[in-house]
């Protein structure tokens, strides 16, 4: 084909053919090592017997550890608590986004302050965040138990974290409260893009803040509402620090992660743990798809 | 546009809100790490310590004296080491990063080479892959090679998983960014490598900057990839040792909280301070 | 200084992947210390033929010569040129000094020579005082300057310019145009300057090079691209306001030839029957151009009986948008008139046409009838 760099004789075609390779070499040779050859190790684990706790040889054994895992009573509840932690976290981000950005988008005074402010929860890390509201948690003398018990809302202090449901809507609280600065940046800068004068027209049209917000505002967020979503869903996904922190292993509020963890290591069930590690990588990587896809649509 | 008190009213409470919101577990973690034990078991009456004290402090880089540990025991000097190792892992795996990840963003952004679309493809796919299905894998390479509980290993484990979102973000820069400078250069006589080094890799330095934090943060919060590739003392870091101060059935409050403020330090003040740039860029990706 | 050097392109061609043909078989020489300005419309390929005499675009076919050396395949570097471009490509990170100094110290010239020609050139662009400072501190006429500056301390074979005044203000255009012409006399290497704007061209060029989708239209002084435009393309492109083109029929007319135009018959003059070319034409449709400047209300020559649309008054001289008479209702003529036409805007008056400046071209090929 006529007119590529690589053509006999270019000089700085050869050149630059040669320093390309040069240059993304470490990065291809650190993510082949340490991501891409483990993970073809894993996978191989995950079709092989091999838990030492089966006292079988390591052998081939198809799709039985895949079988296992779907079929295990406790893998199908950590499924469906993850599946709550995705719907509750990824609903309470999207509105919670939403209004966060509507509120911090028109310049103010203190606006840069506020922003600072805002994003100081997604820096620290998750386990941080898990012990800062522990102790709001805490059933013996928890900020939650005192306030409603002062309120007489409830007449005895309850153990939070002990019920099914409950539990997995503190925790996704926890988890919201540092991805919410993420989620609000992006409809933030999906604000920025919509110039002024679209809003000041609609006023001129006599349009309120409501119809403002439901007719101008939120179309104009649909891109934006496309990556949060996704981004969203991939971080409540793999959820595990919160609850690690909040509530250990303890089987009312296992996500995925925190039974791949017990299943792995304190179980050294490393087949099992591995299949189930790999239908969350499935899901996840279809979700990847999708989100490079609303990618595509949303920039072109 | 005209804006009603009402309005006006409406918009200083959503802002007192989300402030409100964003630093009350912060301010929580200061009070309760300002007080003793016995205050917070006191309950609602005592959530501000009546007298602020150090002393959980203390015994968080001190150590814990069998009365007064309440459930939580700390080990003189733990604290402070796995400060260390965090800020270090933090340092030395942004920066490898940094390096990695700043040469392939400019290959892949402005070099055509052969194979080029398909690498970036393959780099940027890995980002999908959830870290908890290479780690478990990554646990018996690294045991073979004897990199479990090292710094060493953390570090390459980090460098490789955060390699392909720093790409990712700093390739989106480079394909924003006018090339004319980097083409004066070559007119001026410079090789490739000299303009990409003297010429690209300033005019990158903000993004680079907000990249460097957004890794330095995401290392120093890292909590799963240690907790499996570290046993003891030697690698671990700040995360991993405060849950480990989270007692079985009763937790000393304050030392746990102090622990958690000063784990969150530097990365406030980070984040503080490049502020405008990490928002820029988080916002942009 | 003497000039020397010269810029030379034979047959050069360039596909883009997907079969676009950028530039198509241009060939052209830029004499010693020339200055030749390459124009035509965005995407007519004058950019990539720039860019691949700077080595910055491989060159699909064809040959580069700068000064008699083959550079055709050679990295930029290596090709001893220096250019200008449209958003000035300073270093950000660099001070004015440094921006200049740059390519001096790649080429490892000794530190006070440097400093020299640095010096020399602050001063020949007025840059003096701002040495030290970095680009973001300047406006953008000084960026432009030190643009300029960091091409000339080079002292290369050849210049390549691409629309360098472009982001300029109108004001500031226009001065810099002067002095970008003083500064290339003084350094007297061949330069190739790239441009959409014809005024630019006409201006500047010693030569002008008109561009289309990738084809050499016509090369040749601002006279001759204006005076004999070899095509209704480069008519209509060279001049401002542009040159009426407008469908027309000539006719044999008992003693003489005459043109048909809307309702008007203008009687052309003896001298076109020598014509060759057009003598096929007769009875047949040709396109019909007329500048607006060949315009007047009275005097001799031919008439058109037209409406006036609109006018607008320069002060210096008044532009009329009519309507012929008896031609599609959309066609509109432009007219340069002297400002102390009594015409209003909406009446019916008659103008005369310079029969002796006209223009006819092939309607269908567009090429100049001469």
């Amino acid at each position: 084909m006529p007119g590529r760099w690589n053509r006999e004789g270019d000089r700085s075609a050869r050149e630059t053919q040669i320093l390309g390779w040069i240059l993304v070499v470490p990065a291809m040779a650190a993510v082949g090592a340490l991501i891409l050859y483990p993970l073809v190790k894993g996978f191989q684990q995950s079709i092989q017997s091999g838990g030492i706790l089966f006292g079988e040889l390591p052998g081939y054994v198809g799709t039985r550890n895949y079988r296992d895992v779907l079929n295990d009573p406790t893998s199908r509840d950590a499924m469906r608590h993850t599946l709550e932690y995705v719907l509750l976290a990824v609903s309470l981000e999207l509105v919670l986004g939403i209004f966060v950005a509507v509120t911090l988008h028109r310049v103010f005074r203190g606006r840069g302050f506020v922003l600072a402010v805002l994003i100081l929860p997604w820096a620290l890390p998750s386990v941080v965040s898990g012990v800062l509201w522990r102790r709001v948690f805490d059933p013996d003398n928890g900020l939650l138990n005192s306030v409603l018990l002062h309120l007489h809302i409830i007449n005895q202090p309850q153990v939070w974290l002990a019920s099914g449901r409950g539990a997995i809507i503190y925790i996704t609280l926890v988890h919201v409260w540092g991805v919410l600065p993420l989620i609000s940046l992006i409809f933030l800068a999906g604000l920025q893009s919509v110039p002024d004068e679209v809003y000041s027209a609609s006023a001129v049209d006599g349009a309120g803040p409501w119809r403002q917000f439901r007719y101008i505002t939120l179309p104009l967020l649909r891109p934006s509402m496309a990556i949060a979503l996704t981004v969203g869903t991939l971080l409540a996904i793999s959820i595990f620090d919160e609850i690690y922190v909040l509530n250990g292993t303890a089987l009312n509020t296992r996500s995925i992660l925190i039974q791949v963890y017990n299943t792995t290591f304190v179980e050294a069930d490393f087949a099992h743990g591995t299949a189930l590690a790999f239908v969350l990588a499935a899901v996840t990587a279809v979700l990847g798809g999708f989100y490079a896809l609303a990618l595509r649509r949303s920039t072109v | 546009m005209t804006t009603t008190l009402g309005m006006r009213v409406l918009k200083a409470l959503a802002v007192t809100l989300i402030v409100v919101w964003s630093l009350a577990p912060i301010v929580l973690g200061v009070t309760t790490s300002l007080s003793t034990q016995r205050e917070v078991n006191e309950g609602p009456s005592h959530w501000f310590p009546h007298h602020p004290t150090t002393q959980a402090y203390r015994a968080l880089i001190g150590g814990t004296t069998g009365e007064h540990s309440g459930g939580t025991v700390t080990q003189r000097g733990e604290f402070v080491q796995s400060m260390w190792v965090s800020a270090e892992l933090a340092l030395l795996s942004a920066g490898l990063t940094l390096v990695v990840a700043t040469m392939a963003a400019y290959a892949f952004g402005r070099l055509r080479f052969r194979f080029g679309g398909f690498l970036l493809a393959l780099l940027v796919g890995t980002m999908v892959v959830p870290i908890f299905v290479v780690v478990i894998a990554l646990f018996k390479l690294m045991a073979n090679a004897h990199l479990i509980d090292t710094k060493k290993g953390l570090v390459l484990v980090f460098v490789a998983t955060l390699t392909p979102l720093a790409t990712w973000l700093l390739y989106t820069q480079v394909r924003e960014m006018p090339a004319e400078p980097e083409e004066a250069a070559l007119i001026d006589g410079c090789r490739r490598w000299q303009a990409f080094v003297r010429v690209v890799i300033p005019q990158m330095s903000s993004g680079i900057a907000a990249v460097a934090a957004i890794l330095a943060l995401s290392v120093w919060g890292e909590f799963l990839i240690p907790l499996l590739l570290t046993q003891t003392q030697n690698a671990k870091p700040v995360t991993v040792l405060i849950t480990e101060y989270v007692g079985k059935y009763t937790t000393n409050y304050p030392i746990l909280a102090a622990g958690g403020v000063l784990a969150l330090i530097p990365p406030a003040l980070l984040a503080l301070a490049l502020n405008k740039r990490i928002t820029g860029m988080l916002a942009g990706s | 200084m003497t000039a020397t050097g010269t810029i030379t392109l034979e047959s050069v061609t360039k596909h883009f992947p997907g079969g676009v043909v950028a530039v198509d078989n241009l060939s052209l020489e830029v004499q010693p210390g020339e200055f030749l300005v390459l124009v035509g419309p965005s995407g007519c390929g004058k950019t990539t033929a720039l860019r691949m005499v700077a080595g910055l675009e491989p060159v699909t076919d064809g040959q580069i010569r700068i000064n008699d050396r083959v550079v055709t395949r050679l990295p930029p570097r290596d090709r001893d040129i220096a250019m200008v471009f449209q958003n000035y490509a300073l270093y950000a990170h660099m001070t004015v000094r440094n921006n200049m100094a740059f390519g001096l110290k790649m080429a490892r010239m000794p530190k006070d020579e440097i400093r020299r020609r640095v010096d020399e050139a602050a001063v020949m662009l007025g840059l003096t005082e701002l040495l030290n400072r970095k680009p973001r501190q300047l406006s953008g006429g000084q960026r432009q300057r030190v643009a300029m500056g960091r091409a000339i301390v080079r002292e290369p074979s050849a210049f390549l310019m691409d629309e360098p005044l472009s982001n300029l203000d109108a004001k500031l255009r226009v001065e810099m145009r002067g002095e970008i012409i003083r500064v290339q006399r003084r350094i007297a290497a061949p330069t190739l300057y790239v441009t959409h704007d014809q005024t630019e061209a006409m201006t500047m060029g010693d030569r002008v090079a008109i561009l289309r989708d990738g084809l050499l239209q016509q090369l040749g002084t601002p006279d001759q691209v204006y005076d004999r435009p070899v095509n209704a393309f480069v008519a209509g492109f060279i001049g401002s306001p542009s040159m009426n083109l407008l469908p027309a029929g000539l006719e044999a007319d008992g003693d003489g030839w005459a043109i048909s135009v809307g309702g008007a018959r203008l009687a052309a003059p003896k001298l076109l029957e020598q014509r060759r070319s057009l003598r096929g034409y007769l009875g047949k449709p040709v396109t019909l151009g007329i500048r607006p400047e060949d315009f007047g209300t009275d005097g001799g020559g031919g008439e058109i009986d037209v409406t006036v649309s609109r006018l607008e008054s320069l002060g210096s001289e008044l532009v009329a948008y009519l309507a012929p008479a008896g031609m599609a209702a959309d066609t509109l003529l432009t007219a340069r008139l002297e400002r102390r036409a009594s015409l209003a805007e909406g009446s019916a008056t008659r103008v005369t046409v310079d029969v002796d400046r006209l223009y006819f071209f092939d309607p269908d090929s567009g090429a100049a009838l001469t």
